[in-house]
This record gives C-alpha cells, structure tokens and sequence, in this order.
C-alpha cells in the first residue's frame, strides 16, 4: 500500500517536533514574565544611622521596616515583628516577649515560640555597618539567634 | 485470603496502574495519529478546535497564490495578540500617572517584558496590514458573491474592530502619541458639528457633542478617557472581534468553504496518496456519507479535495509559525515606540498617528468632518454594498474575474494613482478653497475638498467604466482599485512626505529642527 | 513521499519554528547575559572582594547578587536603578574606583541618603532605565535628560536657598542669579510674580521640555541646556525676532546664566524634604525686607532705560528711551507724577506697569524707586502756565515744531507719545508747558521758548495737546 501507515514521514516529524520547540521555548520565556525581575516597593535594607544614638537598654520599633531593634550591652540585634503563622503583627512586651493579637501567637523575649499556633520562631535579623557608617539592618535577611552584632 | 476478596483490589490496582492510558485515551477522541481517510476525517469532526473545519478541503484551497494565507496569517496574530495582550496586562496599570511609568517598567525590567511587548505592536502592525490585504483578495477574487455575501459583510465589522483595537491599543501607553491621538481622535467623533454648527442646530441636535462625551467620559481628556479605551481595548473589542470571528468561520465553512473557480473542471480527487479522476454530482456530500466509506461513491472522494487532516492542518501550522516568526524577527531589531509622557501643554510637531491612520489624517488635513466621519462612512456603505450590487455570478474564484477585469485593474490604478497625485500636487502647490477666499464658509469646504474633489473623481471613473463595459462587477473593480491607489498614496503622504505643522517636505531629513 | 500537497508547509514550518526558536534564545541571552549592568556588577564584585579586610566581607562580596536593583522614593514618585550599576555609590571605599563603582563624589549622600533622594530629583534622566545610553536620555523620547556634571548644583535650587549653602558649593548657581538681577533680566521677564512683560515668563524655566523652546535654528545638541548657552549668546539668532538685548557674557558668565535658567522649578516638594534655609528664602519674599531704590532700579529699569541719565535710542524699540534720571526731568515732575508713571506704564509702549497688579512691584518699592529717581534732582517748583490758548493754533505748530519726533497725532515717534492716557493723566499742564519752555537737557527735546516760542504759543499747544485727554478721568490739578 503506498499509504502504508508505518511510513515515515521526516519532514512532518521534523516540522512537529521544531514546531514544539519553539513553542516550548516560547511558553519558557513567558513563565518568566509573571516573576518580577525587581521588588517594586522601596528597599529592604535599611539604614539606622549612626549605632551611637541607640541607648544601651533601649527597644526601638522600626514601623516600615517590621521589626524591633535591641541595644544591649552584649551588642544590637534586631528580631522581626512578622508573625510566623500568618503574617500579623507583634506587639512587644519589656520583659515578657511578643505577643500576636490575631490568633494568639506568643512568643518569648528572644523570638522563641512559647505558646499559639505559631509554627517557628521570629527570626533575628542581620545587622552590619554600612561602608558609610551606619547600622544596616537587611529586612530580608534572618541570622541564627543570638547573632548580636558588636559596635 | 480468597481470590473474591482480592479481586477488587487487584483491579484497582490495575486500573491505577491504566489511568494515564486511559486519560490520554478519553482526552484524545480517536485515541491515536489517524491512519485512514476515515480516521483523518474523524480526527477532524471530533474535535473541538478542529470541527469547524470540513473534513476535506479543496486542493485550490491550499494554493498560496490563490488566498496568500492572509485569514490564516490574521487569526494567527489575533492569537498572538490575545497572549501577548494578557501578559502585559500583568503589568500594565491603567492610571494616567500609573501607566506610562508602568510601561516603561515593563520595557527596562519586566522579564521578558520588551519583547512581548514589542511582539504585540508587531503583530498588531501585521495584523491591519493583513486585513487591509484580506480583503483586497476577497474583493478582487470575487470572492464575496452569492451565497457569501454576508460574510463580506462580517469581514468589514472585523476590519473596523481591528482598526478599533489599533487605535485603543496605542492610547494606552499614555505618552505624546496617546494623548493627542485620544486628543484628536475624541475631536474627529465630535466633528459632526462642524455640520451642524454651519446649518445651526448644535443647540437642539448634537451627535458630535455626544459622541465625543461618550468616548471621554468627561470633557477633557484624562483618567476617565484612559480607563474607556482600556475597557474598549481590552474587553469589549475582543470579545467583539472573536465573536465575529467565529461567525465569519463559521460562514465561511456553511457558504461552501473558500471561494473557488467552479466553471473550471475540479483537479484530480486524492485518496490516500493516489490521484483518482471521479465524475461525482457536484453537491455538497453529507459529512458522513464521505467519512463512513458508502455513499452516494465508494471509495471516491469529492472532486479536487485531499483530507483537511493533516493537509489543511499543516498549511493552518505553516501560516501560524511564519507569523510568529516575523512578528519575533521584527521584535528583536525594532522597539515598540514610546514617546514623552502625556503633556497636554504641548503636542508633537507632527503628531503622527500610525501609518494605518495617515490617509487618514491628511483627508482630516482637509476637513475633519469629511476626512474623519464623512469618507470613511461612505467607503465603508460602499464596500458594504458591493456584494449585494454586483450579483452577477460569474467570475467567483478567479482573481479580477479574467482577463477584462485585469484590464480594468491596470487601468483604475493608472487613474487612481494620477489623479490623486494630481491633486496632491494642487493642494500642496496651490493650496485650497480657503487658501484663494480666505473668508469662504466652513460648510463649503466641507462639502468641496481634495477628499470629496478625489470620491467624485473616483465615482466618476467607476460610472464611466459601468457605462463602457456594462459590467457592474467591472464597475466595482475600477472604484475599489481608485479607492486602495486613493489609500496608499494618502498613507504614503502622511507618513513620509507630511512634516511639521503638517507641511510637506520630500523627505524627513528634510524636515527642520521643530 | 512525492506528491504531498502538505510539502511545502511542511517546509515553511520547519523554517519558521527554526527562526523562531533563533530568536527566542537571542533574545534571552540579549535579556539574560550580555545586559550591560550584568557586567558592571561583575566587576564590583571583584572590587568588594579585593577590597574585603576579613573571611566575612570576602564571602559577602563572593555572594554579591547580580540582580536589579533599584531605589523606591514613594514621596518624590521616583524609581531609580541608577544604583544597578553605580553600586558603590554610597560606599566611601571606592574614592578609587572609576565609574560606575567610584563613590558619590563631596560625600554628598551622607546629608542626602540615597533612599531618601534617589538619584533623579537632583541629576534628571531616566531613572527607569538600565543601560548609561537610556538614563541618559538624550536625544531620546525622555523630557528630563541627565544633567551634565556643569549644571548639576540648578536642582540644589530645588530644596535650598543657593546663597545660604556653603560657599563655593553652587557657585554658578549664585553667580547666574547675581547675573539675572544686575543684568536687568526682569526689566521684561517676571520671575515669582514680579518683572516685566515684553519676555515670557521664568518661573518653571527648569522645567520646560525641549519642545517648549524655539530650536528651529539651533544647532548641534538639542538640549536645553544647550539652547540657553546659544541662546544666552545670540537671542535673535536662536529665536527670530526676539528683543532681547544682551551684553557680552563671558564663557563662565553664559554657564552661570545657564545654570539658574534650570534652577527655576517649581515643584510641589514634600515639607521634610525642604531646607530650612529655603523655607527662610520663601518667607523673605513674602516678608520683604526694606526696598533698596538703587538695587530695584538695576533689577527692574536698567535694561531699557540704562543709567537713565541720558535718552538712548533703541535700535530694536527703534526709539528713545527716556532718561528718567535725568536731572532736567525728574526736576520738572513731582514724587506722584512718578510714581504714577511707574504704576501705570505708558500703555501704546515698551513700557509696561509695574504696580502690584501689572509688573508686581509693592507700592512701598515704588516709593522707593522713586525716591531713587528723585535723587538726582529736587522737584522745583514749576512756572505757572500760561492760560490754555487756541487749540487750531495749537496744532498747525505742532506739526510744525513736535510732530517730527512726537508723531503728526501725538502717538509718539521717536520721541514719547503725548497722546497717551497715562501720561496726559500724569502731566500737569506746568510741567508741559515748562518742558516745552526749557526743554529737556541731555535729550534731543530742545528748549523751545529759548526758540523763539512765546508763552502765548505754548498755551495754543497746551490746548492742543490736552485734546489727547481721556474723557473720563479728571485731569489733576
């Protein structure tokens, strides 16, 4: 039969199989689009100024950046203000922890979950010193906790 | 454990196990790559994107010369359209403060961001140039005669939706070009008034005031014009122009598929990959009659037709590949253009439309009411009433209808093109009406300009021919060739030989520092 | 398989997939790898990494993500990925480094943190983009290019008072609005509410689009920048019929000039974002401080009317303009008559008013102008006039002796208009008739009643003359 079905077609192979290529490729570089190359909001990373201003004891909330910056003798550390259950945010306690008011998330003075549905600890945030001087604290960042940073 | 216990489990197991088969099998109708005339024809009848297809397909179907695969090529970069459309509606913001930033956003760091939107005004570019073609070779085919005459028609409604989408589709950056092509645009809706200002009706009778207020939403133009032409843009055009889309498939596949020569003897049937001479009644044969092997002629096939699967499939592959593969050619060597922001303050000197709209804006150079709302609403009742005037059934399917009509052509383009850069030549050299009686009325000019000087002219060649050769279908073919010399002069004057303040200049180097 | 119909499309297909797929990982890697900021970062990282003193900078520098980056200033509605590619702007190790890794030069981002300004509020271009060609957006469809490095410290201009920064940080800038006020610029321009109005006005220069200037004969770069220094060098040349005099400015004078040109911006700022010294600046001129005569007279008269010691003849007004200091003059007219004449202008001439609703000037400062102009001579106290005469008398002298400078209708000439409601409002009928009697020194008026002109005549001209009076105001005494 010249129709025989087991004949092989190269040509039609080698368009179909071109013709899937590319639309693979195609489909690759459109997945890519929803993805933003770039944050759109402001940064992340922000700058505290000068680490002298901080008084040794104090607590300092930074709203836009959410969290809570320590200063104490050993050094600064900063513990995020970003609930790890579902994204609230903590209050802060001196002397008794952190506290969620949406589904009761508690948690103790180092970040540690001590009570609520909270799945993990809050995680301490990494400090530096700018090149320019002043404390850095990297929102995006977490560090293992008890990592203080030393003036 | 007994065998009865297991059985069940030991089927479940089994039919786990067969679940991809089976899903692959009830997802695919036919199961498998047809291998019969029967099974090609299934594969086209059973499936959803495919039904609207016959089963076979008339070899001068799929001759390139015959159609250029310009419906094929426009589908293709509707689609193209549609996806590229959605992903920049990922990130575009429809706010004039928001959008040109989120244009450009999406030019220097969306991923993939130029390009997608590069290959959307590519292919919108190539989609009104392959319409204006389309129904080029419709109309000088024959193609829109008896029983397709409708279908002309719902192919001028997708002719407007698409220039309605071009024009939408390039406010939406919100830079120069946007602002005062939405500017003049909502100005050319308004322009009846030029009509009734000159008879002094405005006050009772106002469809320029509202048709303008309609497109604006205000009596500026600003935020609550923007978010209209997005929702005209994407939203309401779209779903227009797929529904026409579907409509003029669908009549395309009920008024007997393409339009072809029937005067002529068919060429030789295909069955399988053998030519087969057949003498079959020349009726349309019953879907399943052909696809079930028995009548009304075994084992023939209908006169000239090879199975739309896979030849047609192929050719509707070939025209979609090679769209997306101009549209990516182009994309990668040119931007899309994206002027300043939107500065009501002051326009570009000169505010060039596209180049679909330049005949266009040197007819409104004239007088917008007769370039903007007048001529096109007679070019289009004129094109739409071709069919149903010229009802003389012959000359379907051969290009200009003979040789008499090749004639024709020849000479209508002849005289379309000199007499309408004759009168260019006046106009740009002598100037017009208000040129020589600086205190003449509007509505003189209105009535009497190179635009309606030109339709007379064009009227009067097409009486002419009507009369020399009592040909209706003649008739029709010198108007319709005055008409597209008419268009591609025009367009040629606005886009090349038009400079700032509108003056003319033999080339745009020439143009002076503006 | 001889015979397919399907051959050719088969073939075209393969074609165009092929094409297809060219151009897809073209332009993938174009996006992906070869972007110039890719390199740039590249290269950074090797900077930090040499730069590193410890294990810890060296492994942060190692992991330096290539990435965009950007700063987000919500407050001045700017995005700026500037900072892409000038990663080491705001890090005082890289004084070393060429561009893009060197740091921001004078320490400049310490007071002005690069998350509080971006990059765009002081240096313009296109902050969106991320190649040098595009932010720098000349000759590209970008209203705002990059300012060169000459005419940066304008944009100082935005949230501070130039004279109360540190000397020599906006020197041109101070320059240029030194130039502005000596030079007379406001005698025709108005700058915040004040000047005259033969020029357009200046307040938001700065901020004009280069299609808002005249650049049919400009030549070479097409910024505004540009079109001021050529401009600055030649009015006329650059927009065809302009008036505009200008003195020969030196290479530094034309940049100065240049410089507060771009200053003038006004763009509604943020409060925290305002010096307080700018907030001083605003305050004094709602709160002016004593108006110096002498000063007022450079800013806003000077251009046209020079030292006003002497008539001039304007070759562009194609006129005399009066010596308004004129010892011979100012003697003739009293205190209200000038002052008058400054409010009011002399409409039908160059000269514009300048009371608060024209020129903008506050009655206290034309009190001190004229207290200026009154310097040079006291008011005398003038002869009386002779009665007014016979009016036909009047005018077949007139065309014989004034018509020839003052107009055959008294519409002015070469010499002022007398047919003009201002100043037949102004003029008593002594001070024309003692002008006609005296003349007028150090102008081309000659002292008619030395001439031969009797008293009796210049009541007949006097009759004549005040036929010009308006209708309806009253004619003082």
């Amino acid at each position: 039969m010249p129709d025989s079905p087991k004949r092989r077609d190269f040509l039609g192979l080698t368009a179909l199989w071109s013709v899937a290529i590319a639309m693979g490729t195609a489909l690759a570089g459109v997945m890519r689009l929803p993805k933003p190359a770039v944050q759109p909001g402001p940064l992340r990373v922000f700058k505290l100024g000068d680490p002298a201003q901080f008084a040794v004891g104090s607590t300092t909330r930074i709203e836009t950046g959410g969290f809570f910056l320590f200063r104490e003798e050993q050094g600064f550390h900063a513990i995020s203000s970003v609930c790890t259950h579902l994204g609230c945010v903590v209050a802060h306690t001196e002397g008794e922890g952190f506290a969620c008011p949406c589904h009761g998330s508690r948690f103790s003075t180092d970040g540690s979950v001590v009570g609520g549905p909270a799945p993990a600890a809050l995680p301490w945030l990494e400090i530096v010193l700018s090149p320019d001087g002043q404390l850095q604290v990297n929102a995006e960042s977490a560090v293992p906790k008890g990592t203080r940073f030393k003036v | 454990m007994t065998p009865d216990t297991k059985t069940p489990i030991r089927e479940f197991l089994e039919n786990l196990k067969q679940s991809p088969r089976h899903i692959r099998e009830s997802a695919m109708r036919n199961g498998k790559a047809p291998e019969t005339d029967r099974e090609r024809s299934q594969s086209t009848f059973h499936n959803l994107f495919l039904h609207m297809q016959s089963v076979r397909t008339d070899r001068r179907s799929l001759r390139f010369a015959y159609t250029f695969g310009l419906g094929l090529i426009l589908t293709a970069s509707f689609v193209v359209l549609t996806i590229t459309g959605i992903l920049l509606m990922v990130y575009y913001k429809p706010g004039v403060e928001l959008a040109y930033n989120s244009v450009k956003d999406i030019h220097f760091v969306v991923p993939a961001g130029r390009f997608i939107r590069n290959i959307h005004r590519w292919s919108a570019h190539l989609m009104v140039l392959a319409v204006f073609l389309h129904m080029a070779r419709v109309f000088y085919t024959g193609s829109y005669k008896r029983p397709r005459e409708f279908n002309w028609l719902i192919g001028l409604a997708l002719l407007v939706f698409t220039l309605g989408l071009s024009f939408t589709g390039y406010l939406l950056p919100w830079d120069q070009l946007a602002y005062w092509a939405v500017t003049i645009g909502a100005n050319i809706a308004s322009s009846p008034r030029e009509v009734t200002d000159a008879i002094g009706i405005t006050a009772w009778f106002d469809p320029g005031g509202f048709q303008k207020q309609l497109l604006l939403g205000a009596n500026y133009v600003g935020q609550e014009s923007l978010i209209r032409f997005y929702v005209l843009h994407v939203a309401v055009l779209p779903l227009l122009i797929s529904a026409f889309m579907g409509l003029h498939f669908w009549r395309v596949r009920k008024d007997g598929g393409l339009s072809r020569d029937e005067s002529k003897p068919a060429p030789p049937a295909r069955i399988g990959d053998r030519d087969v001479e057949v003498f079959a009644p020349t009726k349309t044969y019953g879907l399943m009659a052909v696809v079930r092997g028995r009548t009304p002629v075994v084992g023939r096939a209908p006169e000239g037709s090879v199975t739309s699967w896979p030849n047609l499939m192929w050719a509707e592959l070939a025209a979609f590949m090679f769209t997306i593969a101009v549209t990516l050619v182009l994309s990668y060597f040119f931007d899309a253009p994206l002027k300043e922001m939107a500065n009501p303050a002051i326009p570009e000197n000169p505010a060039k439309a596209p180049w679909y709209f330049l005949g266009l804006q040197e007819l409104v150079s004239y007088s917008a009411f007769m370039g903007g709302v007048g001529i096109p609403s007679i070019v289009l009742i004129g094109l739409g009433l071709i069919p149903y005037l010229d009802r003389d059934p012959r000359g379907v399917g051969v290009w200009f209808g003979g040789p008499a009509g090749r004639r024709t052509f020849w000479q209508s383009l002849i005289y379309g093109l000199t007499s309408v850069l004759a009168l260019l030549a006046v106009t740009v050299n002598l100037g017009w009406l208000r040129t020589w009686f600086p205190t003449i009325p509007q509505i003189a000019i209105i009535i009497l300009n190179p635009a309606t000087v030109i339709v007379a002219m064009y009227s009067a060649w097409s009486l002419w021919v009507l009369r020399r050769t009592g040909s209706i279908r003649m008739s029709a073919v010198a108007l319709f060739t005055c008409f597209l010399a008419g268009f591609v002069v025009l367009t040629a004057m606005g886009s090349i030989f038009r400079g700032p303040n509108w003056h003319f200049y033999w080339w745009p180097s020439q143009w002076p520092t503006h | 398989m001889s015979g397919d119909p399907s051959r050719p499309f088969k073939w075209v297909t393969v074609v165009c997939s092929v094409v297809t797929v060219g151009f897809l990982v073209a332009a993938a890697v174009r996006e992906n790898v070869s972007a110039d900021w890719r390199g740039h970062q590249a290269v950074f990282r090797g900077i930090l990494q040499i730069k590193a003193k410890d294990d810890a900078a060296r492994a942060t520098a190692r992991n330096l993500p290539i990435e965009i980056r950007q700063v987000v200033v919500p407050a001045l509605h700017t995005v700026d990925r500037c900072v892409t590619c000038h990663l080491g702007i705001d890090d005082p190790r890289m004084t070393d480094q060429p561009n893009p890794h060197r740091v921001h030069p004078k320490q400049l981002l310490a007071i002005h943190r690069v998350e509080k300004f971006g990059c765009t509020v002081c240096h313009q271009g296109q902050g969106a983009a991320l190649n040098f060609e595009e932010a720098k957006a000349e000759d590209y469809f970008w209203d705002y290019p990059l300012l060169p490095a000459k005419f940066t410290e304008a944009t100082c201009a935005s949230c501070h008072d130039p004279r109360a920064l540190p000397k020599g940080s906006v020197e041109k800038l101070v320059l240029g609005m030194q130039l502005f006020e000596q030079k007379g610029c406001n005698g025709c321009h108005k700058l915040n509410g004040k000047g005259g109005q033969l020029g357009p006005a200046l307040d938001n220069e700065g901020l004009k689009t280069k299609h808002q200037f005249v650049r049919a004969s400009l030549k070479g770069s097409q910024t505004n920048w540009n079109w001021f220094a050529e401009h600055f060098r030649d009015p006329a040349g650059i927009v065809a019929g302009s008036l505009m005099p200008m003195p020969a400015l030196s290479q530094p004078q034309v940049e100065a000039l240049t410089v507060f040109m771009l200053s003038l911006r006004q763009r509604d700022l943020p409060a925290e974002y305002l010096a307080p010294d700018k907030i001083d600046e605003q305050y004094a001129r709602l709160h002016p401080p004593a108006p110096d005569g002498a000063a007022l007279y450079h800013r806003y008269c000077a251009a046209c009317h020079d030292t006003g010691l002497h008539t001039r003849w304007d070759k562009k007004f194609a006129r005399f303009v009066p010596g308004v200091r004129n010892a011979a003059f100012i003697r003739t007219e009293d205190d209200e008559c000038l002052a008058e004449n400054i409010r009011e202008g002399r409409p039908g001439t160059r000269m514009p008013g300048w009371g608060p609703k024209a020129g903008g000037l506050s009655d206290a400062e034309v009190t001190a102008l004229v207290a200026y102009l009154r310097t040079s001579a006291p008011a005398m106290a003038l002869p009386v006039a002779p009665p007014r005469g016979e009016a036909t008398r009047g005018a077949a002298l007139f065309a014989q002796e004034c018509a020839g400078c003052h107009g055959i209708d008294g519409k002015g000439l070469i010499a002022p208009a007398l047919a003009n409601p201002v100043f037949q409002q102004a003029a008593t009928d002594a001070f024309i008739s003692q002008t006609i009697r005296a003349g007028r020194e150090n102008t081309p008026m000659p002292a008619f009643g030395r001439a031969g002109v009797s008293e009796s005549q210049i009541g007949d001209l006097l009759a004549y003359i005040r036929k010009w009076q308006p209708q309806a105001r009253s004619q003082r005494p």
